[in-house]
């Protein structure tokens, strides 16, 4: 079993503090669904986590009682945002091997860009230029090229945004997946609640930079918390699935 | 069956590349016998062959003009239209902007004004002018550099805002050049526009060897790196969350495209464009893998150029009409013609 362990940490814009002394762990197995509004440091945290800002405090990974941390062991999957590239799928997902790829790629590293494409039922759109791809196949690409450096931490940031309902799903459920059978330690960056709570075995609430909540998702998904955090009146609706869904009602003055 | 499988599509991916690679290759050839062939001189294609089979020491004129004219002239062109795209290709690719270029950053600019504060000043290195000049051009060219690098760095300048810094440096550098020039008497004055505008009755064996050992020592630097650059086209968040050293690599790539643009400029002076047009011809038709991107574009670099010195010798018969200016005539139109096919 792997713990992630984060302490502390701390993250400074400028003068702008954006996370206060965050400290939370996180198992391997289950995957965590971080959420609040907008500009509450969620972003930030992840990047954190996978050392691509500056942070004061700790991220260490624990296995069995090792301690210790290699960047190469954490992928994190940026937003989708606005990436234009003529590379083809297949590239994409080679890309994910960057580190240890010598002029000529072997027949290796080849058959592995193949199989991550085929696991994650895209192997069809391998000679595509990513251009040409839909959302969520560019999101499945990103997935793709994250997951075949075989990561034990695995950060998504707004996976789900831009897609639509069935890639959503398509999406998440690989996440879920791979978090499973691999061991794998996953937090995901979400806005959709719904998402959160039924693909979320924890959820992490910050507000305000700091730690609001961190619980199961079925004990801390209350209207309460939701009024707290988003400023919005709500209904929360347990579902016989095992998930809830979050009705918003209206904003609070 | 998998095995199999896989293979088949990387190799059908890799295959137009290869084949743009070994056409390039051919059409560098024979772009360097075609630019070899054409001069003043009523030399024939089968005399230049021979001449050239017969190595330095033989007699006559036509040996003098083919081994100490048209071949150093040829060579420069090769050794300066590859560091030129080769700069431009890598500046393109870590601002991950396509309007990237040495002459857009600004680059090519300082390296003018260096240059000119070496002829006005006279400065000379191991007694030698004309190399006083060019480390002036030098000097000036990582200076830029360096400036646009770290202001970027700074003040965590986006990609666009760093192309606005260069064009502003741009200006900056041409008005100080222009203000040198009005200072300076007819004679120095001259000099430093001649420069300015690129020009290769001033290429002899030192540019031709000095610019292409610099281009191949940029090719190796370069494809050591190309995955890591490739990586850089899928964008820069993603290359950090890929573990690359995203600052460290840009900070190498400037300096090394720095060092190539100033041998390019140093001796046959300013030449814009072939930075800007020929990795983008190169990327239409290559897509974006370094491994052949990078190769590809060098040898489009050298194609602008020599076609821009063939016709700068057809346009004026007996002497040589200033190859920066050709080099834009010549590509902007190939540019266009590219782009246009994309479209369709």
């Amino acid at each position: 079993m792997r713990v992630l362990e984060t302490k502390e940490l701390s993250v400074r814009f400028g003068d702008h503090l954006v996370l206060d002394k965050v400290s939370a762990d996180f198992t391997s197995g289950r995957m965590t669904a971080i959420i609040g509004s907008n500009g509450v440091g969620k972003t930030t945290y992840l990047k954190a986590i996978a050392q691509l800002v500056r942070a004061e405090g700790s991220v260490v990974l624990n296995e069995d009682g090792v301690r210790g941390l290699d960047k190469k062991t954490i992928a994190y999957v940026p937003q989708l945002g606005s990436l234009h590239t003529k590379l083809t799928a297949f590239e994409m997902v080679l890309l994910g091997l960057v580190n240890s790829l010598k002029w000529h790629v072997t027949d290796e590293q080849i058959e592995l860009v193949y199989q991550t494409l085929s696991d994650l039922g895209i192997r069809h759109i391998a000679r595509q230029p990513f251009d040409t791809l839909s959302g969520g196949q560019k999101q499945l690409v990103s997935m793709a090229q994250s997951l075949i450096g075989k990561p034990k931490v695995l950060l998504l940031d707004e996976p789900t945004s831009a897609l639509d309902l069935r890639h959503q799903l398509i999406v998440m459920g690989l996440a879920k997946k791979y978090t499973k059978e691999q061991d794998v330690v996953t937090i995901f960056v979400v806005h959709d609640l719904m998402l959160a709570s039924r693909y979320g075995e924890d959820l992490l609430v910050l507000h305000d930079g700091s730690v609001y909540a961190y619980d199961k998702a079925e004990k801390i998904l209350t209207p309460e918390l939701i009024a707290k955090v988003y400023g919005v009146d709500s209904r929360v609706i347990d579902l016989p699935e095992g998930y809830q869904i979050v009705l918003p009602l209206a904003p609070r003055r | 069956m998998h095995q199999q499988e896989a293979k088949k599509i990387y190799g059908s991916i890799m295959r137009k590349r290869q084949a743009v690679m070994l056409l390039s290759i051919l059409a560098v050839l024979l772009m360097i016998v075609a630019d070899m062939s054409l001069g003043s001189s009523s030399l024939t294609f089968g005399g230049l062959i021979k001449i050239l089979l017969a190595g330095r020491d033989v007699e006559g004129p036509y040996g003098l003009i083919v081994w100490d004219v048209r071949l150093p002239m040829t060579l420069t062109c090769v050794g300066v239209g590859g560091c030129l795209a080769l700069s431009g290709l890598q500046v393109q690719t870590i601002t991950n902007n396509p309007l990237s270029s040495p002459y857009t950053l600004g680059i090519s600019s300082g390296a003018s004004f260096g240059a000119a504060i070496g002829i006005v000043t006279g400065a000379s290195l191991f007694g030698l002018q004309w190399l006083g000049t060019a480390a002036h051009a030098f000097v000036f060219a990582i200076l830029v550099t360096m400036m646009i690098f770290f202001l970027g760095r700074q003040k965590r300048m986006s990609t666009q805002s760093l192309v606005l810094v260069g064009i502003v440096m741009n200006f900056f550098f041409t008005a100080l050049q222009q203000y040198l020039q009005y200072r300076a008497n007819a004679e120095v004055a001259q000099i430093i526009a001649n420069w300015s505008f690129g020009n290769l009755s001033r290429a002899s064996w030192t540019s031709a060897v000095f610019s292409i050992v610099v281009m191949g020592a940029g090719m190796l630097l370069f494809s050591r790196l190309s995955w890591k650059l490739t990586a850089f086209n899928a964008g820069e968040e993603r290359a950090k969350s890929l573990g690359i050293w995203v600052e460290r690599l840009k900070m190498l790539v400037f300096l090394a495209s720095a060092g190539l643009i100033a041998a390019a400029v140093s001796f046959i002076g300013t030449v814009g464009f072939v930075g800007l047009v020929a990795p983008h011809c190169a990327r239409l038709l290559v897509g974006e893998d370094q491994r052949y991107l990078m190769p590809v574009s060098t040898m489009f670099g050298m194609l602008v150029m020599l076609a821009a010195s063939s016709i700068s010798k057809l346009l004026t018969e007996g002497s040589m009409l200033p190859v920066g200016i050709v080099t834009s005539i010549v590509g902007v139109p190939f540019l266009f013609v590219l782009l246009m096919q994309e479209v369709r």
